[in-house]
């Protein structure tokens, strides 16, 4: 890892062990005392420009360099949008656009878009937490060009009722105001950076859960003995590890270069390894924490529920399976071949 | 906090190179000399002449240093060779346990007499070991070994007797794991010893044991009053447990842990390419995510032993999904099939698939139990 990554997740790391817990995240409203502390610290600590270009007043860090830093993020539940501000400066900073000093969220999921001037109507599904943020930014197609679209929020948000730890809006806009509207480059695939920045999500709150699951299993007593001597909850919890591990693993895929968080190949694996492991991890850390684990006080439910909502985003593991198989199939190559190139 | 790092290790143009070098290799081999590719060739297709052609062409003994007639390449240089040995299906089983581990632990431990002596051979493809570690009531709890080397004048008498041990009848020498102390209940890892025991000295016998697929890879070998000279001690006297454990690494770590059956796979989709159903291609698709990420856990570990780090729980890890992996595979495939009946499969196929069938038991069996790999996760997460 890199010194300045070091240093970087380093302050990440006092900020939100600071001020990130559990009634934050049963409790968060854009007025209280605790988010707004937490919100300007990181804006003011300028984390959400990370991956601004240094001529654009960001740190000019890459995609692969914050991969631990979004790890972190996951691993704490932080319940902001941290990483979608980062990334939607980043996507600004990638079309020369200064980033903004505020909270920013973003979708891909638009209908009925209907640009007049500087202003933007339309429908936008799935977008977390807008409740938080003050900007949009939007991947959104019209007339066959795709655009990169941030406006400044409005309209009417409905919070979609879903089994999700993180509140997600759609929104139905009338006239609101672009601040800045552009051609989106051919190469730069927002879906799949998007689901990328999940799989790394998945990866730390299952790092989260396994911590979890050894404190609790450490700590209580049954049958006159520390769940974690029974062999039984051993290979629960081994199992779990396995499953990280292996997620850990296979976000490699990402860390050669910023070009592959827009790869189909180098998303798909991750997206999918990461997504059966949530699978198992879900149901294994539920088992080893009894009904403790199923109330809303414990933080487990949390994660886990936030392990399901982020799996069953953008085509879940079955879906990335058969988009993964046909990209084998529809190349001429062996497959030995293919899964070295 | 991140429990179990496998750093990200980029595979260069020269380990590139490489694959396409041992491809070229093995095709010309395969031709000239009428190899047949087979499933799980590192256990059960032992060549020694072919052997000694990877010898030649220097790729065993590969990190070994030049002086004892290695060649000083990297762990990544010969993790790329191994992965292409066994997706080849190439019969590798001679060499194997030696150019994997046996040769690294007297690199490791040896004396100088015992590296000069054995080193050069190994790296040409000319002298083969097996493993000296399970016993009739030694399996999984290795700490428990009976086999007992007594002091004497001359060096050292061995008695006892080893289970499992692949290969041993075409083996030349086996790193013999015994007590040098009798055990201490309170303390059951100290008092064991590694030993180099010839395999043709007096008083060892190799009877051999059938396996359910009517094989005879696997022995018995028994040590009757075998005499050692002192320079068979292979490290320290009374340091084989922590010897052994590092052993255990390398042989668990390794691409054979998912890539036995890889030919059958292989195999499969070249006849079902064109014949798959949107069930089989996303089966495809879910092994394809979990392969690449084994191989790139594997891959990592052998940059880790590079390194010169002690990757024995992420090794237990490989192992584990490993195993977990290649026995759903057999599964997978039979799903994959696309309702076509197995007696329409190729000859060459049914053949593949029946062989792994019947062997992919020994599998989570071999190099430590399913149970053990999970003990010592478990272990290093402090829970037991």
């Amino acid at each position: 890892m890199k010194d300045e990554v070091k240093i970087i997740l380093d302050i990440c790391d006092k900020i939100l062990l600071k001020n990130v817990d559990h009634h934050l995240r049963l409790n968060l409203e854009p007025n209280s005392t605790q988010f707004k502390t937490l919100k300007n610290e990181i804006i003011s600590s300028e984390l959400t420009k990370l991956l601004v270009k240094e001529d654009l007043g960001g740190a000019g860090m890459t995609l692969t360099d914050i991969i631990p830093i979004i790890q972190l993020s996951a691993q704490y539940g932080t319940p902001i949008p941290f990483i979608e501000t980062i990334i939607s400066n980043f996507l600004l900073s990638e079309l020369n656009i200064k980033a903004e000093n505020d909270f920013i969220t973003l979708t891909n999921k638009t209908e009925n878009i209907l640009i007049k001037k500087d202003k933007i109507s339309g429908n936008f599904k799935s977008i977390p937490y807008l409740n938080l943020a003050e900007k949009i930014l939007v991947e959104t197609e019209i007339k066959n060009q795709k655009y990169i679209i941030l406006f400044k929020k409005g309209g009417k948000l409905t919070l979609q009722k879903n089994f999700l730890s993180e509140p997600k809006f759609d929104l139905d806009a009338s006239e609101l105001e672009i601040i800045s509207m552009i051609e989106k480059p051919e190469q730069m695939d927002v879906q799949n950076l998007l689901i990328n920045v999940r799989s790394i999500q998945s990866f730390g709150a299952m790092e989260k859960i396994l911590k979890l699951c050894i404190e609790y299993c450490s700590q209580r007593k049954q049958f006159g003995r520390t769940l974690s001597k029974f062999q039984m909850i051993q290979n629960h919890i081994s199992e779990i590890a396995l499953e990280v591990a292996a997620s850990g693993a296979s976000l490699s895929t990402l860390k050669n270069n910023n070009k592959n968080f827009y790869n189909l190949k180098s998303t798909a694996i991750p997206k999918i390894r990461t997504g059966i492991a949530s699978g198992k991890v879900i149901a294994l850390s539920h088992q080893v924490h009894g009904a403790m684990g199923f109330t809303k006080e414990y933080e487990l439910s949390y994660f886990t529920k936030a392990l399901n909502s982020w799996r069953n985003e953008f085509g879940n593991e079955i879906y990335w399976q058969n988009i993964l198989g046909k990209l084998f199939l529809n190349q001429n190559k062996n497959f030995w071949e293919f899964l070295n190139n | 906090m991140t429990y179990f790092d496998f750093p990200h290790i980029e595979e260069d143009d020269n380990l590139k190179n490489l694959r396409n070098d041992v491809k070229s290799f093995l095709k010309t081999t395969f031709n000239s000399n009428n190899i047949k590719p087979q499933a799980d060739a590192w256990m059960y297709s032992a060549n020694p002449e072919f052997s000694k052609k990877l010898g030649e062409k220097g790729w065993l003994g590969m990190s070994f240093p030049k002086k004892y007639g290695g060649h000083e390449k990297t762990m990544l240089e010969r993790y790329v060779i191994t992965e292409e040995l066994l997706v080849a299906g190439a019969p590798v089983a001679a060499h194997w346990i030696a150019d994997r581990q046996s040769g690294s632990q007297i690199i490791r431990y040896g004396t100088e007499e015992q590296k000069k002596e054995i080193i050069p051979k190994i790296s040409s493809g000319e002298c083969f070991f097996a493993i000296g570690m399970s016993e009739p009531d030694s399996g999984s709890d290795l700490a428990s070994v009976k086999t007992f080397a007594k002091k004497t004048a001359d060096g050292w008498e061995l008695t006892g007797r080893k289970i499992w041990s692949t290969g041993a009848h075409l083996s030349h020498y086996m790193i013999v794991l015994a007590r040098t102390e009798k055990l201490d209940e309170k303390n059951r890892h100290s008092g064991l010893s590694q030993f180099l025991v010839n395999l043709k000295l007096p008083g060892v016998e190799i009877n051999p044991i059938e396996d359910m697929t009517h094989q005879k890879h696997f022995n018995e070998t028994v040590f009757n009053n075998v005499k050692l000279n002192k320079d068979a001690l292979l490290g320290e006297e009374g340091m084989g447990w922590q010897q052994v454990v590092g052993e255990l690494a390398l042989e668990r770590s390794g691409p054979e842990r998912f890539l036995s059956h890889y030919i059958l796979l292989d195999n499969f989709i070249s006849e079902f390419r064109y014949k798959m159903s949107e069930m089989g291609i996303t089966s495809l698709g879910k092994i394809i995510s979990e392969l690449q990420t084994l191989r790139m856990m594997s891959f990592s570990i052998a940059w880790m032993i590079q390194e010169k780090k002690s990757p024995d729980v992420q090794a237990a890890f490989v192992k584990e999904a490993g195993n977990v992996f290649e026995k759903k595979l057999i599964e997978t495939i039979r799903e994959m099939s696309n309702l076509i009946p197995f007696e329409e499969w190729s000859s060459s196929l049914k053949s593949l698939f029946q062989d792994a069938t019947l062997r992919i038991p020994a599998n989570s069996l071999r190099g430590g139990t399913s149970e053990i790999m999970r003990g010592i996760i478990s272990k290093q997460l402090g829970l037991r």
